[in-house]
């Protein structure tokens, strides 16, 4: 019996270069929504483009970038952390009891000094960050139940430090030479509010890890393919471990910039911030499923939130329209992540300029 | 073909079918005969598998027709080819370990009374009848999951009888079944072909399909090469046809030279199940065998013969139950594949898409994936280390900075060989080297094994294709239900050989040819 091949269809050829750029715009649509919206408020509301403004919107959109930052590695290798708005409620109130209550060593209180304070505070964080990847890595507990526990055990916990009470004052006293706390979220640097420099270095940060060493390529094998990877020789519960740290991290110093905004720690700080940065981070076009996205991404994704929500106030629109907008940006944002995907497979073979059969 | 075209229940007619890398069929032309055992052959990756689910309404093909009767059909959904009356008990069975064997039965298509309330006496009369009719009455109330494989198989086969199946497709039914079992299930095959049903089987195993089989097609890389009804079929036609040559025509490869000192040595070895103590069940049982630095030694064994965990266990991947694994004489206590690629050895899987590849990387990535150690990547160093190795390799790729997904098959494995090199491994080891592989790719990858081996590597492999095993081993040690049967060198390694020592009902005692190195 014989049989013929049958030629392969036509592929028309197409110029690479027109490819590559039609897809470089599908990419950086987050980019191109960011500037849409700030335009189109800036238009809409006068008083939007101005430092004043600008200044206050950036305080606020370091506050969920940063945590976007920490969330995107989590979520870089199919992961996701719930328990980091507990995590900065919990490090602002370690914080704010060293600093308000000092530490009691036979019967009489020492306060520790600021930086002495901020330290532990992280330490705190990174504790639950810690038991996060140690329930997810080697207890094989889901990332969602395992961060939902600590959201619960983080929460708990910054309520028992003072009884659920809020701590004022975190100011300090001269005699305690612990004055310095409130300078880390109030002050300014070269015109730029201190969180926003905090939130340049944990990027720049982030952005030479993922990029420029071994683990941030390793935290993308094991979001592609965790299997594969633990085959190549990656350790994927260190991986895994780091990230869930490097999250905690990110949301220990939120809740430090918070309550040093307030000059107070309120236990309850943080409650629904894993909810915005989750947003940011798939808004910048970080896939949930791990493997694809990037912090620049995220970056541009709380950007955006942060726009869209001072715009909206701004233009007087009520609080309850702000959410369904919001509910719909995030929705529409997926979608169309979805479709890129789609589109990119469909030109790829047009990139290698060949058929994928090869030898065919 | 001097049968009428009246004999010919179920036709596809230059049907193929395309995969992102492959073709996995090229214009097959395939006739059910009525009434018959059509038995389909071929190797792993021939395509019969694909060829079945096109048939059975699970994929639909690229191009070409299927005619039932005479007349072209459509099968969107395995639904439709039911109605058409076409069922297929898988290789994997489907079985509901949770539920009854009526509820098993009557899954999806459940009978129902006043349109809600499920008709419990009757699916439980027609679950007995069915059962009855392969001569095997169970109690329908029992939960499936107590049932052995075998009558796990047989409540699929009962499913399939209810539905009035015309045309019923077996694929490697007897892969997991005892002996006991497998002659049980020949006689419902006996039984069904005199109530009228047309089968068709696939199988690896020659033995059986030459006892059972009315019609042979042989699939060979996609593509039909042989077709006869039983009367002019015997084994050395099927060995012929699937491996592609005839049995005298032998690849004849100067053999290399090896250090007499070996690299791996495994003694005893023995890898069970998690909580199965049962040596008797055991994956690899009492295995024992040693590579030498510049050797190439494969594994032959037809499935589940305990190849894959075989290879798992000595990267690391997978603990023994128990004996030891030397390299180097040192003996190695490996926790993860991570300390079995710090030790120098590399697993190539089997399945590149599930195990190997990570698809969003792209190729330079996936090539230096475990090979940086540095806190910092060295990008110009890495590029120009990817450059070369993909060069060596002749991975055919216009760039390294595409995603990995663009390239075929065979590049793909080629990336992924290149990703171990680029560790500078002491031991090889690569689970069915060439899967889904086009034919010049694999020559590509045989050559640069080769030449590996040559320069001091040692190379383990598995394969279940006996072409590739007599192409690439410099010695062979045939798998048989997880114990070696064979150890043959490259003079002794012929078709006959191979298949006697992987078919269930060889000899357990391993046959040993003089000139051939010991285990």
């Amino acid at each position: 019996m014989t049989t013929t091949m049958v030629s392969p269809p036509r592929t028309p050829r197409v110029r690479t270069t027109s490819v590559r750029t039609a897809l470089f715009i599908l990419k950086a649509r987050a980019a191109v929504v960011l500037v849409a919206l700030v335009l189109l408020f800036s238009y809409l509301a006068p008083a939007f483009f101005t430092a004043n403004n600008l200044t206050i919107l950036t305080k606020h959109v370091a506050i969920s970038a940063i945590l976007a930052i920490g969330m995107t590695f989590t979520v870089l290798t199919g992961g996701i952390d719930l328990s980091v708005g507990s995590v900065a409620g919990l490090a602002g109130m370690v914080a704010g009891f060293l600093l308000t209550q000092g530490i009691a060593v036979g019967g009489v209180s020492h306060y520790p000094p600021t930086l002495i304070c901020i330290a532990v505070a992280i330490a705190v964080g990174l504790l639950v960050g810690l038991l996060n990847g140690w329930l997810i890595s080697k207890a094989g507990v889901a990332p969602f139940i395992a961060t939902l526990g600590t959201l619960y055990i983080a929460r708990g916990g910054a309520l028992l430090t003072s009884n659920g009470k809020t701590f004022p004052n975190l100011a300090g006293e001269a005699a305690r030479g612990n004055t310095e706390f409130p300078s880390l979220g109030q002050t300014f640097l070269c015109g730029l509010p201190m969180p926003v420099w905090i939130m340049l270095l944990l990027f720049a940060v982030a952005v030479i890890v993922l990029r420029k060493t071994p683990l941030g390529r390793h935290i993308y094998a094991v979001g592609g393919n965790e299997r594969a990877a633990q085959l190549a020789g990656i350790r994927v519960p260190r991986v895994k471990l780091f990230t869930y740290l490097a999250s905690a991290l990110c949301a220990a110093i939120v809740g430090l910039i918070i309550a040093s905004q307030l000059e107070a720690a309120h236990p309850a700080t943080g409650e629904s911030f894993e909810l915005n940065a989750i947003a940011a981070v798939v808004l910048g076009g970080t896939s949930l499923m791990g493997g694809r996205g990037s912090v620049g991404g995220s970056l541009i994704g709380a950007g955006v939130i942060g726009v869209l929500s001072d715009g909206l106030v701004m233009l007087g629109v009520s609080e309850f329209w702000q959410m369904v907008i919001k509910g719909i940006v995030i929705v529409a944002a997926v979608a169309i992540d979805q479709l890129q995907s789609r589109v990119q497979a469909k030109f790829l073979p047009l990139l290698l300029g060949s058929e994928p059969e090869g030898a065919a | 073909m001097s049968l009428m075209r009246n004999d010919i229940i179920l036709e596809a007619r230059a049907v193929t079918r395309r995969y992102p890398g492959t073709i996995a069929l090229k214009a097959v032309d395939f006739s059910v005969y009525r009434n018959q055992v059509n038995v389909l052959i071929g190797e792993n990756g021939a395509g019969k598998s694909t060829l079945m689910r096109i048939l059975a309404g699970v994929e639909a093909p690229d191009e070409g027709e299927l005619l039932l009767e005479g007349a072209p059909i459509a099968l969107a959904s395995p639904r439709e080819a039911v109605q058409h009356g076409i069922s297929i008990v898988h290789q994997e069975l489907s079985v509901f370990s949770n539920l009854d064997l009526a509820d098993n039965i009557f899954a999806g298509r459940e009978e129902v009374r006043v349109g809600v309330v499920v008709d419990r006496k009757r699916e439980e009369e027609r679950s007995l009848d069915a059962l009855r009719r392969l001569r095997k009455p169970m109690n329908v109330r029992h939960q499936a999951g107590h049932l052995s494989l075998g009558s796990r198989q047989l409540v699929e086969l009962a499913r399939t009888l209810d539905q009035r199946t015309k045309i019923l497709i077996l694929d490697e039914p007897t892969s997991a079944l005892s002996n006991a079992e497998a002659q049980a299930l020949f006689n419902v095959i006996d039984d069904l072909k005199r109530s009228g049903v047309t089968i068709i089987y696939i199988s690896h195993r020659l033995n059986e399909l030459l006892h059972l089989g009315d019609r042979f097609t042989v699939l060979r890389s996609g593509r039909v090469v042989g077709e006869a009804p039983r009367s002019d079929v015997t084994r050395q036609w099927i060995v012929e046809r699937m491996s592609g040559r005839d049995a005298a025509d032998r690849v004849t490869e100067p053999s290399v030279v090896v250090e007499e000192l070996p690299l791996l040595r495994v003694e005893r070895l023995t890898i069970a199940t998690s909580g199965d103590e049962q040596a008797e069940r055991a994956m690899v049982r009492d295995v024992s065998l040693s590579v030498r630095a510049g050797e190439i030694l494969g594994i032959y064994g037809l499935l589940g013969a305990g190849r894959t965990e075989l290879l798992e266990c000595i990267a690391g991947l997978t603990a023994r139950t128990s004996g030891a694994i030397f390299l180097r004489d040192v003996l190695l206590q490996l926790k993860s594949a991570a300390d079995g690629v710090k030790a120098g050895i590399h697993l190539v899987p089997e399945d590149r898409q599930r195990d190997g590849l990570i698809p969003h990387l792209t190729i330079r990535e996936n090539i230096a994936l475990a090979a940086a150690r540095a806190f910092f990547i060295e990008r110009k160093k890495e590029t120009a280390a990817t450059r070369r190795l993909a060069k060596e390799l002749s991975v055919a790729a216009p760039d390294l900075e595409l995603p990995v997904t663009a390239l075929s098959g065979g590049n793909q494995q080629k990336v992924l060989i290149a990703r171990c090199l680029m560790c500078s491994p002491s031991l090889l080891l690569l689970d069915e080297p060439t899967r889904g592989v086009d034919v010049g790719a694999k020559a590509d990858i045989y050559g640069i094994l080769r030449k590996l081996a040559k320069q001091g590597l040692g190379i383990l492999f598995a394969s279940s294709e006996i072409e590739e095993t007599q192409a690439l081993a410099d010695r062979v040690l045939v798998l048989c239900q997880g114990r070696i049967t064979a150890n043959l060198d490259r003079t002794h390694m012929t078709d006959e050989a191979l298949f006697a020592a992987a078919s269930p009902s060889a000899p357990t005692t391993p046959r040993t040819y003089p000139g051939a190195a010991l285990a």
